[in-house]
This record gives structure tokens, sequence and C-alpha cells, in this order.
């Protein structure tokens, strides 16, 4: 497969290619680990990024600049002297459409920082760790391969059961109940995380196998179609820890990671800067990080 | 001051001198100034000169508001003002960087440790994106921070969308390289430190 340039990496993360070439990035994304690598980095700068600049538009705005605006300067009191009055259509709506990105980011950021938490903005912990990121011994690629390969299957199976997937709870219980039913199967309490900020209600919990041992998937649904469903597997794990890391199964993107004995699977058919954030959120709530 | 209807019947405000600004306009004004502010602090990197800056583009703003086209972007103007005062600052003198956004992230010592963390990582962000060439900054900061697509930033910067592409692509990867070598830094202190 013929390495394509980084501009067309960039603007895939940005959603800007026509479906033929987003198709050609993806096949590119599919036979090249070091381009997975390469966006994923790009996708956690993008994420830093908006944060870096997020609190500005929280700020209260300073009074000279709202008089300025008004043309209560002396300044623009000058200069409106010296123009005719034009009748003004209203303008267009000034919300970007990317919006829908950018303001889950925003809002998760905002949380994290007046919350107190961001315990994983550290920027060492952020930033795909090449260097700590070594190549896993053969066994243990196998056996991520076969873990991813398998969250992926989990996900198609739930997506193509339409509305009636197979859940380990009553369909009439609350879903919090499967999942407490589920963490009694396995070798460590598992906790629910919150993602309503993202878009995703929790939908249920389901027991399955990761490495050969129980986990927890947990369903999230949203009513955008854009993003969603999306879903979270938990499990134990005996391969060394690795930071967040990005691979696909066909169109199934994946980030995973593994933090204190335990493997982390985000799931689901978002863009990876969208799932980017999420998992990031998931591992602060979960101590995962 | 006082408010009146101006010939066509839409509402004015009178100035001191009995000149109408149109009370729409100003209030569009109002509304987009946050996300000129953030736009400005991304490329003046000092919250100082920012605001500065964008006082200049709502009195430049005001002064050629018959210039706004109906039916287009009033963000995307008032970007394109931000960006050509900024410009025109930096070709009429040296922008001498100030690290005073940096010593506000210099928090108390009761601070919780990894939020200090957290703001010293986003502080570097914004430092690395100061070292960014000014073409290079505008393009990332209208299409990742604010937002806009690739056809509304090349409209702002009224360049080729291919040329913002391209920018797109220097300027995120000279960030990530930065933050990369800012790292390595980092680490080769803490490695210092324990040795």
């Amino acid at each position: 497969m013929q390495r394509l340039g980084d501009d067309r990496l960039v603007a895939y993360l940005d959603g800007e290619l026509e479906t033929a070439q987003r198709r050609e990035v993806e096949a590119w994304l599919d036979a090249d680990p070091a381009a997975r690598q390469q966006l994923a980095a790009l996708a956690e700068s993008t994420h830093l990024l908006r944060l870096a600049y997020d609190a500005v538009v929280h700020e209260p705005v300073p009074d000279r600049l709202i008089a300025a605006a008004r043309g209560e300067t002396a300044a623009a009191q000058a200069a409106a002297q010296i123009l005719p009055f034009q009748r003004r259509a209203g303008a267009r709506a000034m919300v970007s459409p990317r919006w829908w990105i950018t303001l889950p980011v925003a809002a998760s950021l905002f949380g994290l920082l007046v919350g107190g938490g961001a315990a994983y903005l550290g920027i060492g912990k952020l930033m795909p760790d090449n260097g700590a990121v070594k190549q896993p011994a053969i066994e243990a690629a196998a056996a991520n391969n076969a873990w991813l390969d398998n969250a992926a299957g989990y996900f198609k199976l739930f997506v193509s059961a339409g509305d009636n997937p197979s859940v380990d709870a009553p369909a009439t219980g609350d879903p919090r109940d499967a999942l407490q039913k589920i963490s009694q199967s396995l070798p460590q309490e598992v906790r629910l995380p919150d993602l309503k900020v993202w878009g995703f209600s929790f939908r249920s919990a389901k027991l399955v196998v990761a490495e050969g041992r129980p986990a927890a998937e947990l369903v999230y649904t949203t009513d955008n179609k854009a993003i969603g469903p999306l879903t979270l597997i938990i499990g134990s794990s005996k391969l060394p820890d690795i930071s967040p890391t990005f691979d696909r199964r066909q169109d199934v993107n994946l980030l995973y990671w593994r933090h204190q004995g335990r493997g982390y699977a985000l799931v689901g058919q978002a863009d990876i800067g969208y799932l980017w954030g999420i998992a990031k959120d998931v591992a602060w709530q979960l101590d995962a990080i | 001051m006082s408010v009146s209807h101006g010939l066509a019947g839409s509402p004015v405000r009178l100035v001191s001198d009995g000149n109408p600004v149109s009370i729409r306009f100003g209030d569009q004004l109002i509304a987009v100034l946050p996300r000129l502010r953030r736009f400005a602090r991304g490329l003046s990197g000092s919250a100082a000169d920012a605001d500065d800056l964008v006082q200049a583009a709502c009195e430049r703003a005001l002064a050629r508001q018959h210039q706004f086209q109906e039916g287009t972007r009033f963000d995307s103007w008032m970007f394109r003002i931000v960006q050509t005062i900024w410009i025109d600052q930096i070709r009429s003198r040296e922008v001498r960087k100030e690290d005073g956004d940096i010593a506000e992230e210099r928090l108390g010592s009761d601070e919780p440790v990894r939020r200090v963390e957290a703001r010293l990582a986003l502080a570097e962000v914004r430092r690395a994106v100061g070292y960014l060439p000014p073409d290079q900054r505008t393009a990332l900061l209208l299409v990742t921070v604010e937002g806009l697509s690739y056809q509304e930033a090349a409209e702002v910067v009224q360049v080729p969308i291919g040329t913002i592409m391209s920018r797109l692509a220097r300027a995120r990867m000279a960030l990530q390289a930065q933050l990369e070598a800012g790292r390595g830094v980092d680490r080769s202190k803490t490695d210092a430190e324990a040795r």
C-alpha cells in the first residue's frame, strides 16, 4: 500500500475528504500500523490544542471590548461618524457545522478542570509515548490481536442485532442491574463511566470473553447515528500496561489500553478524534491511566 | 446615548454626536467576542495583546460594517479582520513574546499537583503554537480550534483550499514535533533527578 501524504491524514482526521479519498486513507490505515500510530498522535495533539484554548471562551469579556463592540469607545465613535448607516439583515448562525465535535470536547475539558480532576492531562501521559510503548513480543501481539478481533466482533454483533440485542439482563430492568450481576462474575468490580457529555446513554451490559477470561461489555447508544453506538470492554489482563492505542477492524475503530492488570477497549464507528476524547474521559473516570 | 429607529426602520444607537450604529450589528459583535478573543489569543500568544487586537478589530468592523455581505458568516468576517490587523502588526513591528500567560499557569502551592501539571501541559501546547509561522498558526487556529471548514478558512485568509490543507498539515506535524521535543526535555529532567 502506497504511503499517502501527511496532508491526507490530517484532512481525514478533520473529516474533509470525499468518500473515495476517505476509503483510500482507511485502506492505508488498515495496512500500515505506523500510519495508525501517526493518526492517533495527530488526534491526541488536536484534542490537546482544543483544550489549550478552551478556557478563553469561558472568561468574562472585558468591559472595554463590549464597549468597543457597541461603538462606545472614542475610536469606534470616530469610525462610526464617517459611515452611512445601512440596514443589515441577520447574519447566518455563527455556529460552525462542526461544533458538534468541538463542544463536547470543550465541555469535557471544562468539567475536568473545574472539577479539579484532569489527572490525565499531564503531557507525558497524554501524548502517545513512542519511547515507552515498546514493540510487544510476538505472543503478546497475537493475544492483543485476538482481543481486538473479539472486541470488534462483539461490537458488530450488537449493531447487527438492531433493536433486539441479546443482553444479560431483563429488557424491562434497569441496565445497571445487569452491570451489577456481571460484576459478580468478574475478578474486580466494574464501574460505569458516565458518557452523557459525549451524547451517549448507557444501554446494557453483557458478559463476554477477553484473553480467555470473563469481561464486561458496556453498550452505549445515542440518537446521533453519525457517532454511535459504541461499546466499552473491560477485562482483566496479564499483558504489560500500554497507553491508548488506535487500531481498526474494517469499518470499526478501536482504542485500547491496559493499566494495572486491566484491559480496556473502546469500540465504535465514530471518528477517531471523537473516540480519543471519550477514551481519555473513560480512563480518567475509571482511574485507568 | 439613546436608542431610536433609522430611516429604514432598523434600530440604531445614536452615538454622542448623533451618528448611528446598528444595534443588531453591535449585538452580533458582542456575541462573537469570546471566540474572537480565543482566536486572537492563539495568534498573539498574550492575553493583553489579544484583547488589544480584538478591540482594534471591533473598531475596524464598525467602521466597515457596510462592507459585510448579507448571507455570509459574520464570525468568518470578523476572523478575517482580526487576522488582517495581526498580520499588519507583525509586519510593522517585531512582536516580542511575553510570558504573561505562562506566568498565569504558575499557580499557588495549595493547588493539587495534578491540576498544575495539566495546566502546564496546556501552556506547553500554547507555547508550541507560538513557534509556528503566522500562516500555519492562523490555519491551525481557524480549523482546529474555531471549527471552520477548510473552505471557510480559505475564504478567511483568501488563499486556495489546497494551501490551507498544506499549511494545516505542516502546522500539525510541527506542533506534534514540538510537543514530542518538550516531552523529551521533561523526560531528561526526570531521569537526571532520578539519578
